[in-house]
């Protein structure tokens, strides 16, 4: 086999420790064997999931769709940054898996390094899936993905906090009226508010629905409507309404505060829903109030199912095989049964607010949720960065809420110069 | 026990005639043999990820490119764009008083436990052996324990001061206390390494030397400052040498506790340098790269004073 | 070191002070274990629970279940490590210490330098030579890149402490017909015994604790170190800390049961050789 003497040639090179035989690995080689893991009938299949092994529903989803493609599928889950590391490092070496379920907002990203097929090119029938999830994966019209599912932020409550407070849950429909629950809330004695506020995708994925709901969008994020709602989560912390945990807390430890049932409310994710039924809390959930009422646009979460670039073209075709199969009508609805996520295809979802009411408002937020990337594309990740940044200056007291988010846009203008 | 230390006499200098500064020539050759492992796992190991790190400091990678392989060079732009970033000048500080502040606190802490454990008591070895178990957890476990015994509200190290009458301090979100907060968590993992090593030092030390500083009367401390600290020199300045190169990298503990920040009031180079990196879904890998090699400069002048100081010793 | 009457005058109370040191000192392990057994309900709780006062063993039997073939692995990686780096180690640094050739200086500084390339740069190169040698995803292609972190350290430590063996030691092995290799093995290794325990340790620490290599190299592996069993607590918006925090313990408990009966070994094998000569 080519690959072995190749191998062994280069065993033997490095073995001698000969320099030339070194840098021979470098680079993007296109021989160095992309396909040698996946050869015989095997495809090669990540996803952010370590968290579910082949005894899940997921891993058995997976195991599904292998037997009714008729081949075997290596599945490998990483951690969700990780996975984008792994992704760009394989895709340089020519050794990318088949197929990748990637984290929304980097799908983009890869797709304009030249990693990703588009549906086009793989013959992906893309038709039924709701518009505002399948254009965070599209780039100058063409679509790289499908997505499987969607989630996004919404208010937990907790109902005896609001009750024994006397606030009623209804009553919260705009900033002030979110604001005014709050410092009844925090006046008896209990808990405001937690949240995501840390320097990372998570705070920016957090304060979005904020920043939009304050009327403004990512093209500015110094506009006086933007400052109002990174002034809004300062106020709060100001006040004594949110803790001060909320600078370095993420999604998951933001949710620990909540579980311990002193707060009154929680920003927090679609995933959550099976550890709020566990936690014992009387709770409920209401879509993120925007400035002046009604609700705001969350971003949305969730992941795509897409398929590398590979120098075999004759793979495609059972690539293409085996995501049809994973988002099939069918195992679309188990997959997002088992993830905790709202389907990505409206007649999916009325099914699925049968099965489950209590996804009703989440299928709500869903609807009324933008993709990060949408607007801005690649530049979003350089303006998300900057967000997130502001975010930590303000809340932390180094810089007003004001030039926090001038010193970010400004950044942000010279980083997309470049 | 006989006269001759057999554990290993450390620089057994008392007594003895002037050292020779090089052993005879003829010698070379073989030496090259005993190297030469070494040698070739350098060359095939280490080589490519040196030439990877300088390369990418030189060239303009954006995401496409790194993957296509054909980003164009753009000579030392990189590196200006780092000495133009307003981050340079808190990075810079940050990593000058992280490095000292570990080092010294290290050392210290250390050196006082090696002398402490030296002495044969009951339980000693096991108590030192327990020392290392902070080596054993991953650094993601470790410095999530940390950020979490440091939370503002919920952590124990708050509740503990609060026992005492001083409120809460936000260790890990105020930009006043994030630097002192990582510092704390990286003499911890410090402390383990530096015992280590020097209590092995300590070992090599003769005891007659002791006994004879006992026989002339000799107080604990000048024994320790007469024959403890001048013997334990060399392994005293490869321990704070190799200290000092992993301080100067550390990125972990404080990439899991505050992330650098807030704002860069935690931001280490190399946290810096990781950030720019990896740290965003589009990665800056050249000025990453570049402060990499700012590093790897830092460590090569503190190397070359090694040597000179080393260097110095023999002759003397 | 003090005379026998004196060290059992004194051994009492350097106990009762070591006890405590070490108490101080492991409290953020003890922290670990807290929270391992703590509720999600009570993990940020305001103030904190100094002792699991509910305790759930959620994630123990999570470990249980799922991690004891990580531990295998993680053990065969850490000695496996050790074994390498001595090998390279031990002789580099006598030559370096006591052959002294040409160029030695060099190298010690180029040794220097190795180490201070940052990890991730060492797995992305790691990555492209793995890949081209068919070794990436194995569990001896780990050791290999975890070697790099000790060996370096492994030749500087064993120059600094060998250069203080005296010169008479290799004087006399030359005079009694020994060569290079016979002088290395027979003398200066026997008395090297620290430095080589210094250097093992280090090396299996590290490649236990390692992360980077483990999640680079071996992501798709067959059999995959505890680092990376850990993974499996560490979904894409939720951790399960009690697993994370029980999979540390349980981890740890087999490695400090090793570092206490070695260092028990290695103490009384010190002071063997001592009265052997």
């Amino acid at each position: 086999m080519r690959h072995h003497t190749l191998r062994s040639a280069g065993a033997t090179a490095l073995a001698l420790g000969v320099l030339t035989g070194v840098t021979a690995c470098s680079g993007s080689d296109s021989d160095s064997g992309s396909d040698s893991d996946a050869s015989g009938g095997t495809f090669t299949f990540w996803d952010p999931y370590p968290q579910w092994d082949e005894d899940t529903a997921w891993g058995q989803q997976v195991e599904h769709c292998a037997e009714q493609t008729g081949v075997r599928i290596d599945r490998t889950g990483y951690d969700t940054s990780d996975l984008t590391t792994q992704a760009l490092l394989a895709g340089q070496q020519g050794n990318s898996p088949d197929i990748i379920v990637l984290d929304n907002p980097v799908v983009s990203t890869l797709a304009e390094a030249g990693l990703l097929s588009t549906t086009e090119d793989l013959g992906l029938d893309t038709s039924g899936f709701a518009e505002n999830l399948m254009a965070a994966g599209e780039i100058d019209g063409a679509s790289y993905g499908v997505p499987i599912g969607a989630n996004t932020t919404a208010l937990y409550y907790n109902a005896t906090v609001l009750a024994d407070a006397g606030v009623d849950p209804a009553s919260v429909t705009d900033w002030q009226s979110l604001t005014d629950a709050l410092e009844q809330v925090t006046a008896a004695g209990h808990k405001g508010i937690t949240f995501a506020g840390i320097g990372t995708e998570e705070g920016s994925f957090q304060f979005l629905p904020w920043l939009w709901g304050s009327g403004a969008d990512l093209h500015d994020i110094a506009s006086p409507e933007a400052v109002s709602a990174l002034e809004l989560w300062k106020g709060w912390l100001d006040d004594g309404y949110a803790p001060n945990s909320v600078i370095s807390n993420t999604q998951e430890v933001s949710w620990q505060e909540f579980a311990t049932g002193d707060y009154a409310f929680a920003q927090n994710g679609t995933w959550q829903l099976a550890a709020a039924d566990e936690s014992g809390i009387d709770y409920g959930v209401l879509t993120i109030p925007s400035a002046a009422g009604g609700p705001a646009p969350a971003a949305t979460g969730g992941e795509f199912v897409t398929a590398p670039v590979q120098t075999d073209t004759d793979r495609y075709e059972t690539t293409t095989q085996i995501i049809d199969c994973l988002v099939s009508a069918d195992n679309l609805l188990a997959t997002d049964t088992a993830l905790s996520y709202v389907a990505p295809i409206e007649d999916l979802r009325e099914q699925q607010v049968q099965d489950n009411p209590g996804l009703a408002p989440w299928v709500e937020a869903v609807s009324a949720a933008r993709g990060r990337t949408t607007d801005l594309g690649t530049d979003y990740p350089v303006i998300s960065e900057q967000l997130w940044n502001a975010v930590q200056n303000a809340l932390s007291g180094s810089q007003s809420p004001q030039d926090a988010l001038e010193a970010a846009q400004q950044a942000a203008e010279s980083g997309l110069g470049n | 026990m006989t006269a001759v230390p057999t554990t290993g006499g450390w620089r057994n200098r008392q007594g003895d005639g002037p050292r020779r500064r090089r052993t005879p020539s003829g010698t070379g050759v073989i030496a090259w043999c005993f190297l030469a492992p070494l040698v070739i796992y350098l060359v095939t190991f280490y080589a490519y990820p040196l030439y990877r790190n300088i390369e990418l400091s030189f060239k303009d990678y954006t995401v496409a490119s790194f993957v296509q392989g054909n980003a164009p060079f753009v000579g030392w732009d990189n590196f200006t764009e780092v000495f133009e970033s307003p981050t340079l000048g808190p990075a810079l500080r940050n990593t000058l008083v992280f490095t000292l502040a570990s080092l010294v606190f290290q050392y210290g802490i250390g050196l006082a436990l090696a002398v402490f454990f030296q002495k044969n008591f009951r339980l000693a070895g096991t108590l030192r052996a327990l020392f290392l178990v902070p080596w054993l957890l991953p650094l993601i476990v470790s410095g999530s324990v940390w950020s979490w015994m440091m939370n503002s509200e919920s952590g124990v190290v708050n509740a503990a001061l609060e026992a005492f009458g001083i409120g809460q301090i936000n260790w890990l979100t105020s930009p006043h206390w994030s630097l002192v907060a990582v510092i704390v968590a990286n003499i911890w993992i410090g402390v383990p390494f530096n015992l280590v090593l020097l209590y092995s030092g300590l070992q090599n030390i003769p005891p007659e030397l002791y006994e004879a500083a006992s026989l002339d009367g000799a107080s604990t401390w000048q024994q320790f400052r007469r024959i403890t600290f001048p013997l334990l020199r060399p392994v005293s300045a490869i321990t704070v040498l190799l200290g000092l190169v992993y301080t100067l990298k550390v990125f972990d503990i404080i990439w899991i506790m505050t992330r650098g920040g807030p704002g860069t009031s935690s931001t280490t180079l190399s946290t810096w340098s990781y950030e720019l990196g990896f740290g965003s879904l589009l990665p800056h890998f050249g000025p990453g790269a570049a402060v990499g090699n700012l590093l790897i400069v830092i460590a090569l002048v503190f190397g070359l004073i090694y040597i000179r100081v080393q260097k110095r010793q023999e002759e003397w | 070191m003090t005379t026998p009457t004196k060290k059992k005058r004194s051994s009492g109370w350097r106990t009762l002070v070591g006890v405590v040191l070490t108490a101080i000192m492991l409290f953020p392990v003890y922290w670990m274990v807290n929270v391992s057994l703590t509720r999600t309900q009570d993990m940020r709780k305001d103030p904190p629970n100094w002792f699991p006062v509910d305790p759930t063993f959620e994630g123990y039997t999570a470990v249980f279940d799922d991690q004891l073939p990580y531990l295998r692995t993680s053990l065969l990686i850490g000695f496996g490590t050790v074994a390498l780096t001595l090998l390279i180690a031990a002789p580099a640094g006598y030559a370096l210490a006591k052959l002294r050739p040409r160029g030695g200086g060099a190298l010690s500084f180029v040794l220097l330098i190795a180490q201070m390339i940052p990890g991730i740069i060492m797995a992305m190169g790691f990555y492209g030579i793995f890949l081209n040698l068919g070794i990436l995803n194995s569990w001896w292609g780990l050791i290999v890149a975890d070697s790099t972190i000790a060996v370096p350290f492994g030749v500087l430590i064993f120059t600094a402490f060998m250069a203080g063996i005296p010169q008479e030691l290799i004087s006399a092995a030359k005079i009694d017909g020994a060569g290079p290799w016979r002088t290395f093995r027979s003398v200066i290794l026997p008395v090297s015994r620290n430095a080589m325990v210094t250097v093992s340790l280090f090396a299996f620490l590290w490649a236990w604790s390692d992360f980077i290599f483990a999640s680079t190299l071996d992501g798709g592996g067959d059999s995959q170190p505890i680092t990376l069993g850990i993974y499996r607590y560490i979904g894409n918006n939720n951790q399960e800390w009690n697993s994370i925090m029980a999979t540390a313990v349980v981890a740890s408990v087999p490695a400090a049961v090793l570092l206490v009966v070695a260092q028990r070994y290695v103490a009384a094998g010190v002071t063997a050789g001592a009265v052997k000569n």
